[in-house]
């Protein structure tokens, strides 16, 4: 049986592989595709734990939190879109309109 | 139910005629003058009921009070002293108000004028009528504001408005003196009781103040290497109140300028009633003075000083209403020094200070109303324009002349025939002889019978050069109508009577308010904590000490009239730029140069400016300073705010990554 | 040998190249996944020694769906209604102006 250790293992590396990206990219595309990233980690520290716990309630969560990150991602796409209709470009370090 | 149950509407009901005035009285005729005067008539008939009752009984002495917050009260006390001072003032008032009926008659903000002088007469009423030092300086500050307010009256002349504000800002060093004694006062009696003060006690009463006098003198504090007696330091801070209030000296500059007000206001407040505050203040608390060394001795002195230093300067002024103003302030000097020896003479001299008071407040206001008169009949004050007025005016003149024997004292020593300023003057300067034979020195006394002189010579010269000879300039004029004559001649028959009638009874009941009455004081007692001898009063003075102040009075009205009536020196040499005596009087001793110019100009506002600029530029400097600190920080740290989401992010991790790290070497070293 | 040496050279280099701007980044990451697994592998998990195991029936999904329509029927409702809105939104947003 596979302990639970490396189930979170693998969850907080691939966090930190999310938050690499969402700290290093410019791109906005990638960094929405990070935080998916981030979002599934947690998702698979959620099906850890509830299996583990012999509960299904986290589960039941972690199909929310697809959803969620669906819904999630569907604005950020579309407010990249519009963003890119504007600037002709999606970096999001020289969206700074607001700055100041 | 007794007289003494509706003692307390004494003050209220010309407090409620203020507020009905000030409301009503400009669609009323007259400015609704008739409001006040039934509120202040009933308040005499009630003054004067309870005084008649207390000649009666002495000891049936009206003290009612209520717990007002903490250990501090409201209420009234109605002793001999307060009595009579209630009744004077109240008559007072009750005249000038009807006096004021015919005198303001053109004026349009007469309603104004009504509720003023109401107000006024309300706050003066509940300061000689209070049983507590607190309530007497609230009352004590209302006066001073009725004081400004109606100097002020006419506010639309210059002169009116800034001699309001110098009387205001004059008086404010004395009431801050006053104050600065109570607080003192109230904290040496917090200190006697150890701060636990029981149920039902009010420590700012007279009775509880007097009965700790005592435990008052025995404190005392090093001062610069003195040792200042708390009682001596209580008593003078008071007698600094009473200094402001009253015009003494130094503080006397406001009371000559404050003759701007109109006539009718000098007269009720500025030689009646508000300006004998300060004497009925020390009277109040004359067995605190008598047990304090050297407070009467400061009040003796200091006294007889202002009595001769105005009266030198009553001399040469030109101006009707200025003369009248230097004179108040020289008699208000006679009625401190009557207080200041009671060093000598003991609680006696409360009794003939007051009834000095009580004189100088009849002939006083007689002499100011009919200078009023004069004034309202002609247009001018400047006596160089007027002479041979009596012609024109015969009861003024008649009613003025009688005012003018009173205010020099003249009548026959050794009996009770005399004006009403002789009786008690001459017991005053008697006094004074007792005072300096009791070695407090003999320079009270002296001053005094030079002051009598000078008294003499500048109220005759008055009326020799307003109501005699040709007139200088033509002026229309006729006499005053029946509501100005009428108070006239009734202040007149007191002038004239009243010390001959009552001087016996009078200054035994008033002398006896400490004694034998609501409080039993044993004076001689506190005298001795005072270090103060005690003559025994017997009438066995020299006979030329009995004559002589009426013989410089007698003097003084024929160098007047020798030298105002007959002309026989030439005064035009002696009245120039030239005489340095002249100069120095005329300038009146170059007060307004040296306070004035000097004082407030130099020291004070550039003293103020200066320090104003420097503080202006310190506050400018930190002021300046942290707003560029702000906006350097502000710039340095902006470089933060990258409005880059991933740079944030960064930051969050390290500082939650850092935030664990730490808590976990926290956890390992603890 | 030449051509591998080349190749290796050629790898670091990249990586070397690829890093560089995002040493920070990575720093930070290092440090985040650092601290979850010192965290993790010093937590003791009081999970269940054996995993549910039903032999007639491995999968979980009846009782997910279970859960879903009785426990949890609530907030699987509500979001609906959010993901809906955020389609909604999203479509707005992405179509922009032009559509109009």
């Amino acid at each position: 049986m596979i302990p639970v250790e490396l189930y979170i293992g693998l969850a907080a590396v691939i966090f930190a592989i999310g938050l690499f990206g969402f700290m290093t990219q410019r791109n906005g595309v990638r960094m929405l595709m990070c935080v998916e990233l981030m979002l599934n980690s947690a998702n698979i520290n959620l099906v850890a734990f509830s299996s583990y716990h012999g509960n299904l309630t986290g589960q039941v969560f972690t199909l929310y939190v697809i959803a969620l990150a669906a819904a999630e991602a569907a604005i950020g796409f579309a407010i990249l879109m519009s963003i890119f209709r504007m600037k002709d470009m999606i970096d999001l370090d020289k969206i700074n309109v607001l700055r100041w | 139910m007794a007289i003494g149950d509706y003692a307390f509407l004494i003050p209220l009901l010309p407090a409620l005629a203020f507020v009905l005035t000030f409301f009503l009285g400009k669609k009323l005729p007259n400015g609704g003058a008739i409001i006040p005067i039934v509120a202040i008539a009933t308040s005499f008939v009630i003054s004067l009921l309870i005084t008649l009752g207390l000649l009666q009984n002495p000891e049936q002495v009206i003290n009612q009070s209520v717990s007002w917050f903490a250990m501090l009260n409201l209420g009234i006390l109605v002793d001999p002293l307060a009595a009579v001072m209630l009744t004077m003032v109240s008559f007072v008032s009750l005249l000038i108000h009807i006096y004021s009926t015919g005198y303001m008659s053109h004026d349009r903000a007469q309603y104004r004028y009504f509720a003023e002088t109401s107000l006024f007469t309300a706050s003066m009423l509940s300061l000689i009528i209070s049983d507590n030092i607190l309530q007497l300086f609230i009352s004590w500050e209302l006066v001073g504001l009725c004081s400004y307010l109606l100097i002020g009256f006419w506010y639309q002349k210059p002169a009116a408005a800034s001699a309001a504000k110098k009387a205001f800002l004059t008086t404010r060093i004395g009431d801050v003196m006053f104050l600065a004694g109570i607080v003192v006062l109230f904290a040496d009696l917090f200190r006697l009781y150890n701060g636990a003060i029981p149920d039902g006690i009010f420590i700012l009463k007279f009775d509880e103040i007097f009965s700790q006098i005592p435990q008052l003198a025995a404190m005392s504090t090093p001062v610069l290497g003195f040792q200042v007696n708390h009682l001596t330091l209580i008593t003078l801070l008071f007698f600094g109140g009473a200094v402001g209030k009253s015009g003494q000296f130094p503080l006397h500059v406001w009371l000559p300028d404050a003759m701007e007000g109109p006539t009718t206001v000098s007269a009720l407040i500025h030689a009646a009633t508000m300006v004998t505050a300060g004497v009925y203040l020390v009277a109040r608390t004359f067995p605190m003075f008598i047990a304090a060394p050297d407070s009467l001795m400061v009040v003796a002195y200091l006294g007889a000083f202002t009595a001769i230093f105005a009266a030198t300067m009553g001399i040469v002024m030109n101006d009707l209403k200025r003369v009248l103003a230097y004179s108040t302030i020289s008699q208000l000097g006679y009625m401190m020094l009557g207080l200041g020896v009671g060093a000598a003479i003991g609680a006696e001299a409360v009794g003939i200070s007051i009834f000095h008071l009580i004189n100088h407040a009849f002939f006083k206001a007689l002499l100011f109303l009919c200078a009023g008169s004069v004034i309202h009949a002609v247009g001018t004050h400047d006596m160089r324009q007027l002479g041979g007025v009596a012609k024109v005016m015969p009861i003024t003149a008649a009613t003025m002349i009688i005012a003018a024997l009173a205010l020099a004292g003249i009548g026959i020593p050794g009996t009770s025939i005399g004006f009403s300023g002789f009786i008690s003057k001459d017991a005053i300067i008697e006094a004074a002889y007792l005072f300096g034979e009791n070695g407090g020195g003999w320079f009270p006394y002296v001053l005094s019978i030079a002051a009598a002189l000078l008294t003499s010579i500048y109220i005759f010269r008055l009326i020799f050069m307003t109501f005699f000879g040709k007139p200088r300039t033509a002026y229309g004029g006729h006499e005053s109508p029946a509501s100005m004559t009428i108070p006239l001649s009734i202040l007149a028959l007191f002038a004239l009577a009243f010390g001959a009638l009552t001087t016996e009874r009078f200054n035994k009941f008033v002398s006896e308010t400490f004694v034998n009455n609501f409080v039993h004081m044993d004076i001689p007692g506190l005298a001795e904590l005072g270090g103060y001898h005690l003559a025994a009063h017997a009438g066995h003075e020299p006979l030329i000490i009995l004559w002589l102040p009426v013989i410089v009075g007698v003097a003084g009205l024929l160098i007047a009239y020798l030298v105002y009536g007959m002309r026989i020196v030439n005064m035009d040499k002696l009245v120039s730029r030239n005489n340095p005596v002249y100069k120095l009087l005329y300038n009146r001793y170059y007060q307004n140069a040296i306070l004035t110019n000097f004082l407030s100009i130099k020291v004070v506002y550039e003293g103020l400016a200066f320090a104003g600029r420097a503080v202006d530029r310190g506050f400018d400097w930190i002021v300046d300073w942290i707003g560029n600190i702000s906006l350097d920080a502000g710039d340095a740290l902006r470089q933060f705010q990258t409005g880059v989401v991933q740079n944030y992010a960064m930051i969050v991790i390290t500082g939650v990554s850092l935030l664990v790290i730490l808590i976990a070497v926290v956890r390992e070293v603890l | 040998m030449l051509n591998k040496q080349f190749t290796i050279m050629q790898i670091i280099t990249s990586v070397y190249r690829f890093f560089r701007p995002r040493i920070v980044g990575m720093v930070i990451a290092l440090l985040f996944l650092a601290i979850v697994l010192v965290s993790v592998i010093g937590t003791s998990w009081p999970a269940i020694d054996q995993l549910p195991q039903n032999l007639d029936d491995q999968s979980n999904i009846k009782g997910i769906g279970l859960l879903i329509f009785t426990e949890f029927v609530v907030p699987f409702e509500l979001l609906s209604i959010v993901l809906l809105s955020a389609m909604v939104g999203a479509i707005y947003i992405a179509k922009g102006e032009a559509g109009r």
